[in-house]
C-alpha cells in the first residue's frame, strides 16, 4: 500500500511540473503553449487567452489541467493539426513494439551471458565479451545506429536504408525492425551484462552454492537453477528503472532509422518547436515509467519470497 | 574439483593495472586537447575553405558543408564534452553527496522525506524531460550542464545514504556524539571521508553520463550554436546528407570521439573503485 502511494505521489509531482514549465519559461506563455508554427493576430490572442484559460488564477488553471489530464486531453497541435493525443497514440504501437522487443532480447541475452561470463573463469573469452559489452556501454545509442545503418543498409544493403510504413507485410516489417532491435538490445544487453556478471560473482562465492555442489549437482545446474535467480533479482528493479532510459534509447534509434515513432515525432515537434506535442510525450513517457516500476514491484514479489511475505 | 573461486585471480590484477594506465593516458590525451585547442587545431572551426572536400593533407578529414576544417571542429568539440561532463558531474555529486549523507545520518523522518524525493527523481524520465526544458530554454552549454547535474544525483544519493547509513553506526562516530560534536561537524569530517572512496567512482560515471547526455542532446539540434559539439556535429552530418552521400569522415569520427572520451571516463572510474563487485557493477 505504501508503495502504491509512492507511486501516485512520484505521478502526480510529475504531472504537476509538466503543468509548470511552459507557464514559467521564458518567453510568452501563449506561444509556449501552442507552439511557434501558431502566429496570430491580437484579438485571437485574446480570444485563445481565455479560451485557454490563462486570463485566470493559476489554481483554477491548474484545476482544469489536471481535469484534462485525466481525460488524456493533451491539447491541440497546430503543427500536425490534430490533437495531440491523436497523434501520440498512433506512433505509441510502433514505440512500444520496438521497445518491448529491445527488452526481451536484451535482457535475456545480457542476463544469461553476463551469468554465463560472471560464472565461468576469467579467460580470454570472457574478456572480450566484457569489453565488447563495455565498449558498447560508452556509445550513445544514436551513433551506434549511425554506424549500423551506414554499414548494413548503406554499404551492404542488406536492409533497407528508411523506415516503412505501416501498410507493409509481416516480412517487410521485420526487414525494418530487424536493425534497430537488434541496436538496442545490444544497448541494454550492455547494461545487464554487467549487473549480472557483478551479481553472479557475488552469489558465487556464497554457502548455498557450495552446499548444491557438495549434493554433486552439475555446474550449469546450479548456476541456472539457485544462483541465476538470486542474481537475478537487482537486475529486475534495474530493468525497471531502467524503462526510461530505453524509452529515450528508442526515441534516437527510431530518428535515425527513420522509423514511424514517437522519436521520430520529437525530432519533427522539435524543428517546429510544436511545445504540446513535446509535452504531451513527456507525460506519456512519465506514465510508462511509473507503471513499468509499479509492474516490477509485483514481479519481484512474485519471484523473491521473502518480499511476498513482507507484505 | 574446482573451489567456489575467490572473485580475483591474479592474472586480472595485471590486466586491470594496464587498461587503467590505458584510461588514463586516453583522458589526458583528451584533457589538453581540449585544454589547448586553439593551439592543437589546424585551423579555426568557422574558417570557410570549399565544401565536402573530402580527407587529404591540408584538411585531415575533409571538410563539412559550409567547408569548416572537420579535423579543428573536432579538437574543440572535446571542450565542450569536458566542459559539460565535469560541471554536471560536479553539481550532480554535490546534491547526492549531501541528500544520502543527511538521510544516512539523521534516519528516521529525514531519511523517509529525502529518500522519498529520490524515488520520484528516480522516476521521472530524464531525456525526454531534458529535451522539453531544452526547447524551451535555448540553451547554452551550461544550462544543459545544470539541468543534466539536477537530474542525475540519484543514484550517487542512494549509494552514499546506504554507506553513511553503515558508517554512521560505527564506534568512532558514537564517541564523537559522547564527545558533544555537532552533526555537522561528524557529518563533514567523521563520516565524509569514510563514504569519499564510493563517491569518486560514481563521479566518474556520472560525467561519462552527462557527456553521452550532451551529444544526444546535440544530436536532436539543442545544443550551444555558439559552440560547435560532436554530438551537433553528428547532426549536422546526419540532416545535411553525410550519411546519405557516405561522408564517412563527417560523422564516424565526432563518434568515436565520444566513445572513446566516455571508454576512457568509466574506465578510470571502475580502476579506482576498490573492490571487484563494486568495479562491474555499472548503474
Amino acid at each position: 500500500m505504501k508503495k502504491i502511494a509512492r507511486y501516485l505521489l512520484a505521478l502526480f509531482i510529475i504531472i504537476s511540473i509538466n503543468f509548470f514549465i511552459p507557464r514559467l519559461m521564458p518567453g510568452d506563455p501563449i506561444t509556449n503553449l501552442m507552439g511557434e508554427d501558431y502566429i496570430v493576430s491580437q484579438e485571437s490572442i485574446d480570444a485563445l487567452k481565455a479560451e485557454l484559460g490563462l486570463d485566470k488564477p493559476l489554481l483554477v488553471q491548474y484545476v482544469t489541467y489536471w481535469g484534462d489530464v485525466i481525460r488524456l486531453d493533451l491539447g491541440h497541435s497546430f503543427h500536425f493539426h490534430t490533437e495531440v493525443s491523436q497523434i501520440i497514440a498512433s506512433k505509441l504501437f510502433w514505440t512500444t513494439a520496438l521497445v518491448g522487443l529491445s527488452i526481451l532480447f536484451g535482457t535475456l541475452f545480457g542476463a544469461i551471458l553476463g551469468a554465463l561470463s560472471g560464472w565461468g573463469k576469467n579467460d580470454p573469452k570472457n574478456k572480450t565479451l566484457t569489453t565488447f559489452f563495455l565498449w558498447i556501454y560508452c556509445t550513445p545509442p544514436f551513433f551506434l545506429s549511425l554506424v549500423v545503418l551506414y554499414v548494413f543498409a548503406f554499404k551492404i544493403g542488406i536492409f533497407p536504408l528508411r523506415g516503412f510504413y505501416e501498410t507493409g507485410t509481416f516480412t517487410d516489417i521485420a526487414k525494418h525492425f530487424f536493425l534497430p532491435v537488434l541496436v538496442l538490445s545490444l544497448s541494454l544487453a550492455s547494461r545487464n551484462y554487467m549487473i549480472m556478471r557483478g551479481s553472479i560473482i557475488q552469489e558465487k562465492g556464497k554457502l548455498y552454492i557450495l552446499y548444491a555442489r557438495a549434493k554433486g549437482l552439475l555446474n550449469r545446474g546450479i548456476l541456472f537453477r539457485h544462483a541465476f535467480k538470486n542474481a537475478s533479482l537487482p537486475l529486475i528493479t534495474l530493468v525497471a528503472l531502467d524503462i526510461g532510459f530505453i524509452i529515450s534509447g528508442a526515441l534516437f534509434v527510431e530518428i535515425v532509422f527513420s522509423m514511424n515513432g514517437m522519436g521520430t515525432l520529437i525530432f519533427d515537434a522539435l524543428l517546429a518547436r510544436d511545445y504540446p506535442v513535446l509535452q504531451g510525450i513527456f507525460l506519456i513517457i512519465t506514465i510508462m515509467v511509473v507503471v513499468a516500476n509499479f509492474l516490477a514491484d509485483i514481479v519481484y514479489g512474485i519471484i523473491d519470497p521473502r518480499v511476498r511475505e513482507q507484505r | 574439483m574446482k573451489k567456489p573461486a575467490l572473485p580475483r585471480q591474479n592474472g586480472s590484477a595485471q590486466k586491470k593495472s594496464l587498461s587503467s594506465l590505458l584510461a588514463v593516458v586516453l583522458f589526458l590525451v583528451f584533457f589538453i586537447l581540449a585544454l589547448c585547442a586553439n593551439i592543437i587545431a589546424p585551423h579555426d572551426p568557422w574558417e570557410r575553405f570549399d565544401p565536402y572536400l573530402p580527407p587529404s593533407v591540408e584538411h585531415w578529414l575533409g571538410t563539412n558543408d559550409l567547408g569548416h576544417d572537420i579535423l579543428s571542429e573536432l579538437i574543440y568539440g572535446s571542450r565542450v564534452s569536458l566542459l559539460v561532463g565535469l560541471g554536471a558531474a560536479v553539481l550532480a555529486t554535490a546534491i547526492g553527496l549531501c541528500v544520502g549523507l543527511f538521510a544516512g545520518y539523521y534516519k528516521g523522518v529525514t531519511d523517509e522525506i529525502l529518500m522519498g524525493i529520490t524515488d520520484v527523481f528516480l522516476m521521472i524520465p530524464r531525456i525526454p524531460l531534458i529535451i522539453l526544458l531544452a526547447a524551451f530554454l535555448k540553451p547554452s552549454f551550461w544550462i544543459i550542464a545544470l539541468v543534466i547535474g539536477f537530474l542525475w544525483w540519484t543514484s550517487t544519493a542512494r549509494v552514499v545514504r546506504s554507506k553513511s547509513l553503515q558508517v554512521s553506526e560505527m564506534n568512532f562516530v558514537l564517541s564523537s556524539k559522547c564527545l558533544g560534536f555537532s552533526d555537522k561537524h561528524i557529518i563533514f569530517t567523521d563520516i565524509f571521508p569514510n563514504i569519499i572512496q564510493i563517491v569518486i567512482p560514481k563521479f566518474m560515471l556520472t560525467v561519462a553520463a552527462a557527456m553521452i547526455t550532451e551529444a544526444s542532446l546535440s544530436f536532436l539540434g539543442l545544443g550551444d550554436p555558439s559552440m560547435k559539439s560532436w554530438g551537433m556535429m553528428i547532426n549536422f552530418a546526419f540532416t545535411k546528407g553525410g550519411l546519405i552521400n557516405a561522408l564517412w569522415w563527417w560523422f564516424i569520427p565526432p563518434g568515436l570521439c565520444i566513445m572513446f572520451f566516455v571508454y576512457s571516463v568509466v574506465l578510470l572510474g571502475y580502476s579506482l573503485e576498490e573492490k571487484e563487485q563494486a568495479v562491474l557493477g555499472i548503474s
